[in-house]
């Protein structure tokens, strides 16, 4: 007990150490990163406040600043106030849809004093807050359809408002809850039709409409047989189906006028085939098979709304999700990515050096010390400097699940699963389109990336979670709650 | 759907979540980073550029060290569509520096690729404009230094020829130039392309180095060698300032060396005019469309008939034949009468009349004995034997072929051969060809050919293949068939004979008298060649002095009446020029300049 009141007097008595350092480590390598993107060797003046990297230096101090702010405050409060700042952090959303500034296309960010401020950056703690409160109701289930609506509304809110920014990257980053909704214990049947839509919405652009119907019917009906052992009806389905596809196309096609198109043919079949397999499963008392049946139409009936929802995207938002997916290509998207693959890529093992990178130094990298900064890692310091990093990251991201998981209060766990959701999505996103396996989002490296609001934005964020983590070691340094 | 979950299992499936994440990151920066070694070449691609260095063009010197044509300064305008100010630009104003037209500008740059440089000037810009240009300071634009030439002289437009950008089915046939080189079109600047020309060179540059542009030199730019030229600038100037005006074109030739002291064609060109840069294309196409066709070089692409002045080669051959002796003398009364009365005319003069009279006078009656007397030959079978004799002979005096000489564009000229005449006529003998005698008929010869016709006789039997260079920086000496005598059939001691009388028509009581200069011992003969166009052409050939000649001259003016009336003054003057320096006679000089001569021929409108 006197080692713990000990720690009741002490600011950092209970922060987690190994969170802590990893954190501080990730800011560090960011500054250094800055400074080598944007070192002018021919400045007059190289501590001058308009450097980029004296602003994150400056920045940096006052993220620490705010940092120990957070870890002063009660950590009770931030229970207590989730609702009010969710409902600020909307309030801010809405003001800036009416009177922010408009960057690149996107109405997100409010100019104050001079500095640019994207006011999401800070509203996804809110959001993380708010929808650790409700998760973390007495009485809450998961599996009760009106507090999934509940979570549900908390989450969409805000990103509807994102989308009507014409900013859906950082929007879209409030998807990434579903990796905490997971742990929560959503069903595993919700979450993997989510994420079934979500690759054929993809699928829907790559391959054409036929082949995407064929693959969807063959994946069905083998997991039918997989389920049920029963492979010869399944053949035989198979079978039928096609050839009364054929027959209908060749008895339309030489009737109509104008031919007829295949995938009809094989459409209406399949259709028309659905209520005999329903019939089937009745006789046989295949329950499985209602299931992968109603999935089965409603992505049918999907595919065609993929082009719908797709028209509703902006067009910087189309290029993108088309230049990503080479169906088309955006020049200059594609020349960003292709330079910021050519600066990572001429890294080689050890790097070119700190301040040796060439495609860094004359400017190849666009947004080099914002959102491509990985680039500058990655040209300089080579795969182990890049891997190094990775790991910090990767580490403070695992390290914010086991934070969470040993949290007593559903309040602290939720919220920490949000914290490391965010980040993952972001490293993620970040990391990978500048490598190019992830389209083009302007979303930045957490606690890396050139940013003032952003940085002192992921510090408060993280230091919510730090505070939130060292009560519950307060009150007892040796609690595991696992769930 | 209250079915439990195990949150231990979904921490764990988490975690391989996270991990696998980090995994394919990590497996793909691997890729890019330690195998896939693409990156490494275009990371240099980058910020390395290839970057041509132009040598400068070998200059062109006259015989006395004057400049006939140099190189000025220009530059090339090349855009890296990639550094270009993301933000836009003033385009009016750079287009204003340049000196081009904004809508080409944008045209040009709509064209350019974005990471390579490209030239967006079709003409090099001067310095000025290249300083105006540094001024105006954009980004993205870059100059490459490059010369075009300057002739301080403006002279000699038809001997030195003109630069133009190479066509691609140049580049076709010569995988060393590329697109935008500038090569010799004409001239001499076309038969030296490969001496003037040079090596490009090759410099990998980094661009972006903070300091300024980093060169490393792969190769070295090799300056083209200079050419001395055997023009001598003042003859040159001389010689077109006579002919201004008229149509028609000067040879003079050193006879001891076959080096080309002045060509001049005229109407010709200022060189200048046909700089490269903006005003070429116009200028080339007004020379192009004049109808005295001032690009068309007279001295060598024109076959006129020579006249009178083939009377040497007839006489010579039929001394060498020994069907003519110089003492022979033949009847002439106002013509040489043959057949059913015809008459080939002459003029009035004492009658009969030796060789040499018969030079100075230009007897035509005599040579038509002369040319039947060789053709008709008892040695011969027939006349189409003897005219293979004399034919042969003509050629050994470089007629009917190329001389093989530098300049640029040179004519066979026209001498028939029996083929021709068996096509021409049914049934041919002497009579038929007597025309030929007299240099008329089907003969054609250049000018070139005719002035070296004079050097032959100056070096009593020999000549040097004319030629316009002397020297070339770096080589020891010029062609080898530039160093080569080319003896005539003719045996040196029969030309005696013909300077004798060549020297009596400028001395004692030729034609050309006009050409007398004190104490230099001119010869000379004169030709009036009838043609179908119009006035009788005016031609002279001429060496002087008789002992060791130092000039050998040969001028055709188009339409120019008797010999003497045009062509003797201006070979004279330019031989008095040559041999003393001055010119004593400047109201020759005016008679010359203020002979007004018509083209009706040329000068009608073309439909």
């Amino acid at each position: 007990m006197t080692r713990s009141a000990n720690r009741r007097v002490s600011l950092f008595g209970g922060i987690d150490s190994v969170g802590m350092m990893l954190y501080i480590a990730l800011t560090v390598v960011g500054l250094i990163a800055i400074f080598s993107a944007s070192w002018d060797e021919m400045s007059d003046a190289p501590l001058s406040l308009s450097h980029n990297y004296m602003k994150q230096a400056m920045w940096l101090i006052i993220a620490w600043g705010v940092g120990i702010v957070v870890l002063l405050l009660d950590s009770s409060l931030w229970h207590k106030i989730a609702y009010y700042l969710y409902g600020a952090g909307i309030g801010l959303l809405l003001l800036t849809l009416l009177f922010g500034r408009e960057v690149n296309g996107a109405k997100a960010w409010f100019d104050i004093g001079g500095f640019r401020i994207q006011p999401m950056e800070f509203v996804k703690i809110a959001i993380a807050l708010a929808t650790a409160r409700v998760m973390s109701e007495y009485s809450f289930s998961i599996s009760r359809f009106n507090d999934l609506c509940k979570v549900a509304a908390v989450i969409l809110v805000p990103l509807a408002i994102t989308v009507l920014q014409n900013d859906t990257g950082s929007g879209i980053v409030l998807g990434s809850f579903l990796f905490m909704l997971y742990r929560e214990g959503l069903n595993k049947w919700l979450c993997i039709p989510i994420l079934f839509i979500a690759a054929l919405f993809i699928l829907s652009f790559l391959i054409s409409s036929t082949a995407l119907l064929i693959a969807l019917i063959v994946v069905f009906t083998l997991s039918e047989g997989l389920n049920d052992g029963r492979w010869g009806d399944c053949a035989r389905y198979i079978a039928a189906l096609f050839m009364a596809s054929l027959l209908l196309f060749l008895t339309l096609h030489f009737l109509l006028p104008d031919g007829f198109n295949y995938y009809y043919a094989l459409l209406i079949t399949t259709l028309a085939s659905l209520p005999l397999v329903v019939w089937y499963a009745y006789r046989e008392r295949l329950r499985n098979i209602y299931v992968s049946v109603t999935i089965f139409a409603a992505s049918i009936l999907l595919l065609p709304t993929s082009n719908v929802l797709f028209n509703a995207l902006r067009a910087h938002q189309k290029n993108r999700i088309m230049s990503f997916l080479g169906v088309a290509s955006d020049f200059n998207l594609d020349y960003n990515v292709n330079q910021s693959k050519i600066a990572i890529g001429s890294g080689g093992l050890f790097g070119k050096g700190f301040l040796q990178g060439s495609q860094i130094r004359y400017n190849f990298v666009p947004e080099k010390h914002t959102d491509f900064i990985f680039c500058t890692i990655g040209e300089e310091w080579g795969f182990v400097g890049a891997l190094i990093v990775l790991a910090l990251m990767a580490s403070l991201i695992l390290r914010l699940m086991y934070m969470g998981d040993r949290q007593r209060e559903t309040f602290g766990r939720v919220y920490c699963y949000c914290v490391a959701s965010i980040l993952l999505f972001h490293t993620l996103v970040n990391v990978g389109m500048t490598i190019g396996i992830v389209p083009v989002m302007g979303i930045p490296l957490p606690l890396v990336s050139y940013g003032g609001s952003s940085l002192v934005a992921f510090t408060t964020m993280i230091f919510i979670a730090f505070a939130l983590d060292a009560s519950t070691n307060r009150e007892s340094p040796h609690a595991y709650r696992a769930g | 759907m209250g079915e439990r979950f195990d949150s231990r299992i979904r921490v764990f499936v988490l975690r391989i979540v996270v991990l696998l994440i980090f995994g394919t990151i990590t497996t793909r920066l691997a890729y890019i980073q330690l195998f896939d070694g693409r990156y490494d070449d275009m990371a240099r691609d980058n910020f390395l550029r290839y970057v041509v260095t132009y040598p400068s063009r070998g200059e062109v010197f006259d015989r006395n060290g004057n400049y006939l044509a140099q190189n000025r300064e220009c530059y090339d305008v090349m855009v890296l569509r990639r550094d270009l100010p993301k933000d836009g630009f003033d385009t009016v104003r750079i287009c204003k520096a340049m000196g081009i037209e904004p809508a080409e500008l944008r045209k040009r740059l709509r064209g350019a690729p974005y990471r390579r440089e490209h030239r967006i000037t079709r003409y090099p810009i001067s310095l000025e404009e290249k300083l105006r240009l540094d001024e105006v300071g954009v980004d993205g634009f870059y100059t490459t230094a490059r010369t075009v030439r300057q002739y301080p002289r403006q002279l000699g437009g038809n001997l030195l020829g003109s630069l133009g950008a190479v066509s691609n089915e140049m580049i076709r046939r010569n995988p060393d130039l590329e697109l935008g080189d500038f090569v010799g079109m004409e001239g001499l600047e076309a038969s030296y392309e490969e001496v003037l020309r040079g090596e490009k060179g090759l410099v990998l540059r980094d661009i972006y180095a903070p300091q300024g542009a980093r060169d490393s030199v792969l190769k070295e730019a090799v300056p083209g060698k200079s050419i001395h030229c055997s023009i001598d600038t003042r003859l040159q100037q001389l010689a077109e300032e006579l002919l201004r005006d008229k149509v028609g074109a000067v040879v003079a030739i050193e006879p001891a060396t076959g080096e080309i002291l002045a060509m001049a064609s005229s109407p010709t060109f200022n060189p200048d005019e046909l700089v490269i840069g903006r005003e070429r294309g116009n200028n080339y196409m007004r020379n192009l469309n004049h109808p005295r066709h001032p690009l068309w070089n007279r001295t060598v692409q024109s076959g006129y008939p020579p006249g009178s002045t083939f009377k040497l080669v007839n006489g010579l051959i039929g001394l060498q034949e020994g069907v003519l002796r110089p003492h022979y003398s033949y009847p002439c009364h106002k013509g040489y009468y043959y057949g059913d009365g015809h008459k080939l005319g002459c003029h009035e003069h004492a009658s009969p009349l030796k060789l040499s009279y018969a030079i100075s006078t230009s007897c035509n009656a005599y040579f038509c004995y002369v040319f039947r007397n060789i053709l008709e030959n008892k040695r011969y079978k027939n006349s189409h034997e003897g005219y293979a004799v004399w034919r042969d002979y003509v050629e050994s005096f470089g007629f009917g072929n190329r001389l093989g000489s530098d300049v640029r564009g040179e004519r066979m000229g026209r001498l028939p051969t029996e083929e021709f005449y068996d096509k021409k006529f049914k049934r041919w003998n002497a009579l038929t060809l007597l025309s030929v005698s007299i240099g008329q008929g089907d003969l054609e010869c250049t000018v070139l050919q005719m002035a070296n016709l004079a050097a032959t006789i100056a070096n009593r039997g020999y000549y040097y293949t004319p030629h316009l260079v002397r020297a070339i920086d770096g080589c020891d000496s010029i062609d080898a068939t530039f160093r080569t005598r080319h003896y005539t059939k003719i045996d040196t001691r029969h030309f005696e004979t013909i300077v004798e009388g060549m020297w009596r028509a400028v001395n004692v009581d030729g034609t050309a008298q006009g050409a007398k200069l004190p104490g230099l011992n001119v010869c000379g003969k004169t030709g009036t060649s009838q043609n179908s166009r119009g006035e009788d052409h005016s031609t002279f050939i001429s060496f002087a002095p008789r002992k060791e000649p130092k000039i050998a001259i040969a001028v055709y003016v188009e339409h120019g009446g008797f010999g003497a009336e045009a062509a003797v003054p201006i070979a004279s003057l330019i031989e008095e020029m040559y041999l003393t320096d001055t010119i004593q006679r400047p109201w020759l000089v005016d008679y010359i300049k203020s002979k007004k001569i018509y083209y009706p021929m040329y000068d009608k409108k073309r439909k």
